[in-house]
């Protein structure tokens, strides 16, 4: 049998986590029952708690307003840019963990990357639309994955670093001493190790570009190029705010993501733990 | 081993995909709102009859607009085949040679278009080729309740001291109801809203030099008679835009709208989404030292030079244009119309019983500033007005900064 | 990987770290050096994109910059965002991290909801806190009717305004803070509690003296994160307020959004962008010198 004091505290324990879960999650339970909810009722001076009457029809709109081709912008930007990033983050997380560059050239390096991580993308968005201008990129995917850079490769160098320097350097000394390649060492042996951070890293890359809003309102002009932060802005406009569709696409856009990082849970916590050292 | 096989098809397939995007077709690039539903009725009638052209609308937001357009046409991307654009922007995007001659392509405006609105759509103003087609005939107008006017003895204002009278007694009698409503949003919007005051009290943005002379007394007097109406305004009408102003117009909670533009209350004698059917009287705005002249904001309808579908682009405008589709769009949508012909359309006439008042107020508009540096202008005005209405900035301090400034753009 | 072997390798083999170096460099220099000197550059012209007009004027932009009051306003803004989100961020964080570091059910499959906010785009964050922040029909100011309290004006109170946009990062962001501070808890071992209640520390000592300190590396962390990110602020006011009212939510990242994208402005816009990077690379320059010490 507990005691009163123990009870006591657990009591208080479960209404803290109560009162946790009620902050995070009021809004969400909004943003579903919004999307669920007639015009009628979400614009009425008296809110209801719940929808009286539950409507498919803002899914329908959306879906009717081309929402898969919006949602494939996305996956590809995000994937893409992520890939790109994944790749040549790891590379220079390699080299800069492993070796001593002449005239402290990796710590160089490192700073720069770090400033670059805090610059607001604001501040060099000018010159760099004209960059993409001149490659011929701007307004399409491509140049957004490009322009996606700034934001994710800083990033995953800065992740992968803390990842590299922990694999063990006995395994990669093991494999030089077998004969083989500093690549074949690289793609065999660190690789697979750092697996986890990869997938961690990749994560927040991938909800980093999946979310942008900045470049992607200014690099893109046609339609048929919008990602779903663009296309998610043109439920609020002058006239009327669509709540309902505005709700449901936000729902649905933001499924993925919490898929995504529901299923590499276990990774996330480590790659906090790991990454930032 | 198979994570990496994984990266690099995803690669591979997301950089295919990148590349292979995006077929020819004609974009048009619009306003959201109730212009955005009305080009979308105008693409759906237009496909019915073409039904090999694909066609995309892109329905977007005031500023959202003109700054897609501004850097489309500045890099000849040609993303767009035909354009909506405000007549304040008209000029900026002629004078740099953005828009394709329309005459040149072989598009004759018929004398039955507005002529104030047609000159909008020409360089240099009213004298030059045809550059866009006037789509939405929208001219600032005024509104107020007929019924509580009636009440209190009111008589129709014309003058804006009257105005602020008749405000300040149906508030003070009338439980729930606001005096006036105006648009204070930042930006477009409460410029917009100003500038039937800013004139009335003969106060103007440029002289005929074409200097600013933003705090020149009577713009001083014009902002503190507008600072004096937010006394009987409503809660948050610092943010304030169209469709604000519409709800409460159409709610009955207000007894005066200042500013009024056809195109947003189309729906004001609809029993279904208004409380005020048959009650609001809709006239161009008084007067006080000069003459009540409405301010003339038309929708103009253009193809970028960039354009890569020209013909294509002139033959959707040919149909938009026409009176037939102009006729669809007004009893449909409630665009208002550009061609006097439309206007006099007994059935027309019979659905906007102020329909006839507006084609007046057309033909006495006056235009705003034919300045290419308008947008930036009105940004900042749009700054420093609403500075002044939050309280944050005694107005005249706001005009002299507003001027300060303007000057500075203009050098 | 010894020197001798070095030397009688072939090529790629003895420059193998310069070589898998370079792709990052040369995405690093296209994408930021270029802009950051163009962006310099810019800054002592007078330019319109528009007309595609430019002139040299030297610091004139700069002078015109210290003068301008949205600037200023949302140079000070910035900042006070800035501070105001990351300390309560790191407040709620901490507090979060402490409850779910103890052990009851459910813990397991409250986690990932908990974390759920920082997942969601911040257009949809705004959308859905713009509706329930909405003075006539949303469900804050409905729920104060309710218990007779007087409405409030969330996001057109100039006074106001700035903190309602705190409120709705400190609710997106939180979990991040969340995230990294209970990584750190998690890295304490169990037997350090162990020693420490052994000697009679009551529990605020305790974690005042032992956990503190020992996550005193990811509260860092944190810190620099949250500051990196708030100081950015651009989305929720460009969604949300524009700004207004009036210049209470003015930011130095909308500012140059306006003037480089609104009016077109460049030279203006980029002489405030290298007033924000400048500021970046102060308030950096803390945390930069640990990080050469640490390295070196």
């Amino acid at each position: 049998m507990p005691s009163p004091r123990r009870l006591g505290r657990r009591a208080v324990l479960y209404l803290l986590v109560a009162l946790a879960m009620v902050w995070t999650l009021f809004p969400i339970y909004w943003m579903v029952t919004t999307s669920l909810k007639l015009p009628i009722e979400y614009a009425s001076p008296e809110p209801s708690w719940a929808p009286t009457r539950i409507t498919f029809e803002h899914y329908r709109s959306l879906w009717e307003h081309r929402f898969l081709r919006y949602f494939l912008n996305t996956v590809i930007t995000a994937a893409a840019a992520t890939v790109v990033s994944l790749l040549c983050g790891f590379l220079a997380a390699y080299a800069l963990a492993r070796f001593r560059f002449p005239a402290k050239l990796d710590n160089l390096f490192l700073l720069w990357v770090l400033l670059v991580k805090m610059i607001p993308p604001i501040v060099i968005a000018i010159p760099l639309y004209v960059t993409l201008r001149q490659l011929g990129i701007i307004n399409s995917l491509l140049g957004l994955v490009v322009g996606y850079q700034v934001y994710t490769l800083p990033y995953c160098v800065w992740m992968l670093l803390g990842f590299v320097r922990d694999v063990p350097l006995e395994m990669e000394e093991a494999a030089a001493i077998d004969g083989a390649s500093r690549w074949r060492t690289l793609w065999s042996i660190v690789l697979p190790l750092v697996g986890p951070g990869l997938a961690a890293t990749a994560i927040f890359s991938v909800i980093m570009c999946w979310n942008e809003f900045t470049y992607a309102l200014l690099f893109l002009r046609s339609p048929a190029v919008f990602t779903l932060p663009i296309h998610i802005a043109s439920y609020i406009t002058e006239y009327e705010v669509l709540w309902g569709e505005l709700m449901g696409i936000g729902l649905l856009a933001s499924l993925p993501i919490l898929f995504l990082s529901g299923y590499v849970q276990k990774y996330l916590l480590r790659g906090f733990a790991m990454g930032f050292k | 081993m198979r994570l990496r096989r994984l990266l690099v098809g995803i690669f591979l397939v997301s950089t295919v995909a990148t590349l292979g995007l995006g077929g020819p077709k004609l974009i048009i690039a619009g306003r959201d709102g109730v212009y955005g539903a009305a080009m979308q009725l105008a693409v759906d009638l237009y496909k019915a009859e073409h039904p090999d052209v694909d066609i995309e609308l892109l329905k977007l937001p005031y500023s959202g607009l003109y700054e897609k357009l501004v850097i489309d046409f500045r890099e000849a991307i040609g993303a767009y085949d035909v354009v909506l654009l405000d007549d304040v922007w008209a000029t900026e995007f002629m004078s740099l040679g953005w828009l394709a001659n329309l005459e040149a392509l072989g598009f004759t405006a018929e004398a039955d278009f507005v002529g104030k609105a047609l000159a909008v759509g020409r360089y240099p103003y009213a004298q030059g080729a045809l550059y866009a087609v006037p789509h939405v005939g929208n001219v600032e107008l005024f509104a107020y309740r007929k019924d509580l006017f009636d009440k209190y003895g009111l008589p129709e204002p014309k003058s804006w001291l009257e105005v602020l009278g008749a405000a300040a007694l149906i508030e003070r009698y009338e439980p729930g109801i606001k005096g006036i409503v105006f648009r204070g949003k930042k930006g477009n919007p409460i410029v917009t809203g100003f500038l039937p005051i800013f004139w009335s009290f003969g106060a103007e943005i440029l002289d005929v030099d074409g200097r600013p002379t933003l705090n020149s007394p009577q713009a001083v007097a014009a902002l503190k008679f507008f600072l004096a109406m937010k006394a009987f305004a409503p809660t948050g009408v610092e943010i304030y835009d169209s469709s604000e102003l519409r709800d409460a117009l159409q709610g009955g909670t207000v007894a005066i709208a200042t500013e009024v533009w056809p195109a947003w209350v189309p729906a004001l004698d609809d029993p279904a989404k208004s409380k005020v059917v048959g009650q609001v009287e809709i006239i161009p705005h008084p007067g006080l030292v000069a003459e009540s002249s409405p301010v003339i904001g038309i929708w103009l309808l253009a193809i970028p030079t960039a354009s890569k579908n020209k013909a294509t682009a002139l033959d959707f405008l040919r149909f938009v244009s026409s009176p037939a589709v102009q006729k669809k769009l007004a009893l449909e949508v409630g665009l208002p119309p550009t061609r006097v012909s439309v206007y006099q359309d007994p059935e027309v006439v019979a659905k906007y019983r102020w329909y006839p008042a507006q084609l007046a107020a057309l033909d006495a508009s006056r235009p705003r500033p034919r300045v290419p540096e308008w947008a930036q202008i009105e940004g900042v005005l749009g700054d420093y007005l609403q500075l002044a209405l939050v309280g944050s900035m005694p107005p005249e301090e706001a005009l002299a900064a507003a001027q300060a400034r303007v000057e500075e753009i203009l050098r | 990987m010894t020197r001798s072997s070095a030397r009688r390798a072939p090529f790629h083999e003895r420059y193998f770290h310069y070589l898998i170096l370079i792709p990052a460099l040369l995405i690093m220099i296209a994408l930021t050096v270029y802009p950051v000197i163009n962006v310099v550059q810019l800054s002592f012209y007078r330019y319109s994109y528009a007309r595609g007009e430019k002139a040299f004027i030297g610091l004139e932009n700069y002078y015109r910059l210290a003068s301008d009051r949205f600037f200023l306003k949302g140079l000070s803004n910035t900042f006070q965002f800035t501070a105001l989100a990351t300390v309560a961020e790191l407040a709620l964080g901490l507090g979060l991290a402490l409850l779910f570091n103890t052990k009851f059910r459910g813990r397991r499959w409250l986690l990932p909801l908990v974390i759920f906010p920082m997942m969601l785009s911040t257009m949809v964050v705004c959308a859905v806190w713009g509706a329930m922040y909405h003075y006539d029909y949303g469900i804050i100011n409905h729920v104060l009717r309710a218990v007779g309290l007087s409405p409030v004006r969330w996001l057109f109170d100039p006074n106001l305004a700035l903190q309602s946009l705190v409120l709705i990062d400190l609710w997106q962001w939180t979990p991040m803070v969340f995230l990294i501070l209970l990584a750190g808890l998690q890295s304490i071992p169990a037997e350090i509690y162990e020693a420490g209640r052994v000697d009679g520390a009551s529990g605020f000592r305790l974690f005042r003296h032992m956990t503190l300190p020992l996550i005193k590396r990811h509260f860092l962390l944190a810190v620099l994160l949250r500051i990196i990110d708030t100081f950015k602020i651009f989305d929720k006011v460009y969604a949300l307020t524009g700004g207004g009212p009036g210049d209470a939510t003015e930011t130095i990242s909308l500012y140059i959004y306006r003037e480089g994208f609104r009016y077109f402005n460049l030279g203006r816009a980029a002489a405030a962008a290298v007033v924000m990077l400048i500021a970046v690379i102060l308030i950096s320059a803390v945390y930069v010198r640990q990080v050469i010490r640490g390295h070196a």
